[in-house]
């Protein structure tokens, strides 16, 4: 996907602007953070989890290299025929080339996070493959030529009219504004496509380094589906999905669900593992595994090796306040919220994405929620340091900063400043609101009030209100 | 030398990014993880948990209410055939018992790639049932099918009093040696929230599913 995250202001302006967008948001997110604090509530062991997922998903970055390896050994013991794509580019030729060998004229997919970073879908098309997504939120905004939302709920923005008014113009369904109705139709036909498909897609939450396993979480089936019918099964995965046992896999089914949606397990969880056998009644004949580096190890050489940790499940863009404001698509790549403001930055480099390290208040409220324990403030301050670094940021930024600490650094002048704003606040802002402020400010200023400035300078307040003096503790 | 082949390719580039950095101290492991274990209680546990998810449950102390429960519950589901897989003896006789309550009539599971628009209920016997998730257990170990779990309007799971586990490493450790070709983890019928956040029933998958403890 090509990335536009280098006009998230422009991007947010607009989701700003736009009503049904806001409050399809806000259910979303309301609805998710309510249901995992029930979840947590429920689940005492919640804490000692996190600490179990953040171990096992360390030890495992650290010695990737290693189940790596073994992921590959095993999974091609197996029957699985393992690929390495380095980039997007590589990704799409290789897989392009998997269809065409096969033989594949219909594919189904479902989620896959890694095969929307590398545009998966324009290359099979170009291969002369009909791919059709088949998570019902990825088949509508597939109908509708969008990009997903949200990685866990990818149509959060299309209310069930404008659901409907899409299944009408694009499938000739009668129009029906009822929510079970539209699930039937896409059910009917999507199950069609599932019996006849050549090819399955999917991606894969995790991969058992020591069984060569694939597992995949979902709620409506599709991945099962797609996983058990077609003859041929791919898999698109990020190399840091691998942990080192299936054993290990429990304590992240433990974290997962209740993080994403609040449910205790998700409707279903599959653990694939090879090929069919001579045996068995059902199951792909080819299992192509197509592992995607695209920047990851450049990520893990460096300080922010951890958010490789990531296991997606979208805590943390449920839980920021930005998030909550600009949804997803303003973002402008495929990773949303903190853990998107990180890695987009890094993943398409820092002059697309340091717009999204700086659109963060460093609230910290996403560290709180994520499951693994990432540190995400602290990587978004350090990028912002990066920024600084490679000279990306903006002169009059820096001027401005540094104006801010030069003042800062001196109480006197800061009293004095204080005392100004004081004064002329009490001039021109009388109800105690500044309701506009001048050019780049405005943005301060455009859909709130922003706070004038008290007439008394702070340390005074301070004094007069807590009755002690801070600079002579 | 630099290897030729891309997936050595790889290995070797992921060891030199890790010589690059040392990764953030590791943490001990804990002593153990506070899982609620269901012990005696692990039917109730499991019962609770399916049935948040929407799944059915059903259990009675004698063979004959149960068969009579599950046939009425059928019945309402307006199913009219019943799919058993070949090799499944208990799936197989509770079927035939089932025959008269509907009255169904008997198919076997590659029947279901061709959808017929009549409501079918595909019976099988569950390997495990999780205490700790309410999950269902189903396997492709030995050649068993996955069918009536995945294609059928409503999933019938039979489950014998030594399927049930506390937690799920369990099941897994006994799977883990060799494991099976698909093992999949069933809470409940097929789900979705995408439109508008409103839980919908039936998206892929059955949209009932009935969890049968036989005594
Ligand atoms: S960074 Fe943490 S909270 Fe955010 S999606 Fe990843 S695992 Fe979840």
């Amino acid at each position: 996907m090509e990335p536009r995250s280098r006009s998230f202001h422009r991007n947010s302006e607009k989701a700003l602007a736009n009503p049904a967008l806001q409050s399809a948001i806000s259910r979303t997110t309301g609805k998710f953070l309510g249901q995992r604090a029930d979840a947590i509530a429920e689940f005492p062991g919640f804490e000692a989890a996190r600490d179990e997922g953040s171990r096992i998903k360390g030890e495992a970055l650290d010695h990737l290299d290693r189940h790596l390896a073994r992921f590959i050994a095993e999974a091609e013991k197996r029957g699985a025929v393992v690929h390495v794509a380095r980039d997007d580019a590589e990704a799409r030729e290789i897989a392009a080339g998997i269809a065409t060998r096969e033989g594949i004229a219909l594919a189904v997919k479902s989620k896959s996070m890694a095969a929307e970073e590398v545009d998966l879908n324009t290359a099979l098309e170009g291969a002369g493959v009909e791919v059709v997504e088949s998570d019902l939120g990825e088949f509508i905004i597939q109908l509708a030529g969008e990009p997903p939302s949200h990685i866990i709920a990818p149509a959060v923005h299309k209310t069930r009219e404008e659901v409907s008014r899409l299944f009408q113009e694009k499938l000739g369904e009668p129009y029906t504004d009822q929510i079970p109705e539209l699930v039937r139709i896409a059910r009917r036909r999507l199950r069609e496509k599932f019996l006849s498909a050549g090819m399955g897609i999917s991606g894969a939450n995790f991969l058992c380094a020591d069984t060569g396993s694939v597992v995949l979480v979902t709620n409506e089936g599709n991945g099962r589906m797609g996983t058990i019918l077609p003859r041929v099964h791919l898999v698109v995965a990020g190399i840091e999905k691998v942990i080192p046992a299936l054993s290990d896999l429990p304590v992240f089914l433990r974290l997962l669900p209740r993080s994403a949606t609040g449910q205790v397990i998700s409707t279903y969880v599959s653990v694939l593992t090879g090929v069919k056998r001579p045996e068995d009644a059902e199951g792909p004949e080819k299992l192509h595994i197509l592992l995607v580096d695209n920047g990851r190890t450049g990520i893990l050489q460096g300080k922010y090796r951890e958010i490789l940790k990531c296991i997606r499940c979208g805590a943390c863009l449920n839980i920021c306040p930005v998030y909550q404001s600009v949804g997803g698509h303003a973002y402008g790549w495929v990773y949303p919220g903190p853990m998107g403001s990180v890695l987009t930055p890094l993943q398409t480099g820092l002059s697309q994405g340091a717009p999204l390290a700086n659109a963060s208040t460093l609230c910290g409220a996403c560290a709180d929620v994520c499951p693994v324990k990432i540190p995400l403030p602290d990587m978004l301050l350090e990028l912002r340091g990066d920024e600084r670094e490679q000279g990306l940021k903006a002169p009059a930024e820096l001027l401005g900063v540094k104006a801010y600490a030069a003042v800062m650094r001196r109480a006197g002048i800061l009293e004095a400043l204080e005392r100004i704003a004081g004064v002329l606040s009490q001039l021109f802002f009388k109800e105690g609101k500044v309701p506009w402020l001048p050019f780049k400010l405005s943005g301060w200023t455009d859909r709130r009030d922003f706070p004038a400035p008290s007439p008394q300078p702070f340390r005074k307040l301070w004094k007069k209100q807590r009755g002690i003096r801070p600079w002579n503790r | 030398m630099e290897p030729v082949n891309p997936k050595d390719r790889l290995i070797r580039r992921v060891a030199a990014a890790l010589r690059g950095h040392k990764g953030p101290v590791p943490a001990a492991p804990p002593a153990s993880l506070p899982v609620p274990a269901g012990g005696a209680n692990r039917v109730a546990r499991f019962q609770e948990l399916f049935e948040a998810q929407g799944g059915d449950f059903l259990s009675a102390s004698a063979l004959e209410p149960l068969l009579l429960a599950l046939g009425e519950a059928l019945r309402l589901s307006g199913v009219a055939t019943l799919l058993f897989p070949n090799d499944d003896p208990a799936a197989r006789q509770v079927a035939e018992a089932l025959v008269p309550f509907g009255p169904f009539t008997l198919a076997s599971p590659s029947e279901l790639r061709q959808p017929s628009g009549r409501p079918v209920a595909g019976i099988q016997s569950a390997e495990y049932a999780v205490a700790e998730t309410g999950s269902l257990v189903q396997t492709s170990r030995g050649g068993k099918t996955l069918l009536p779990g995945l294609l059928a309007d409503v999933h019938v799971a039979l489950l014998s009093p030594a399927a049930f586990v506390d937690r799920m490493d369990e099941c897994l450790a006994a799977l883990s040696d060799d494991p099976p070709r698909n093992i999949s983890f069933i809470t409940g019928p097929s789900r979705t929230a995408d439109i508008e956040q409103t839980l919908t029933i039936g998206a892929h998958g059955p949209r009932k599913v009935i969890a049968v403890v036989f005594p």
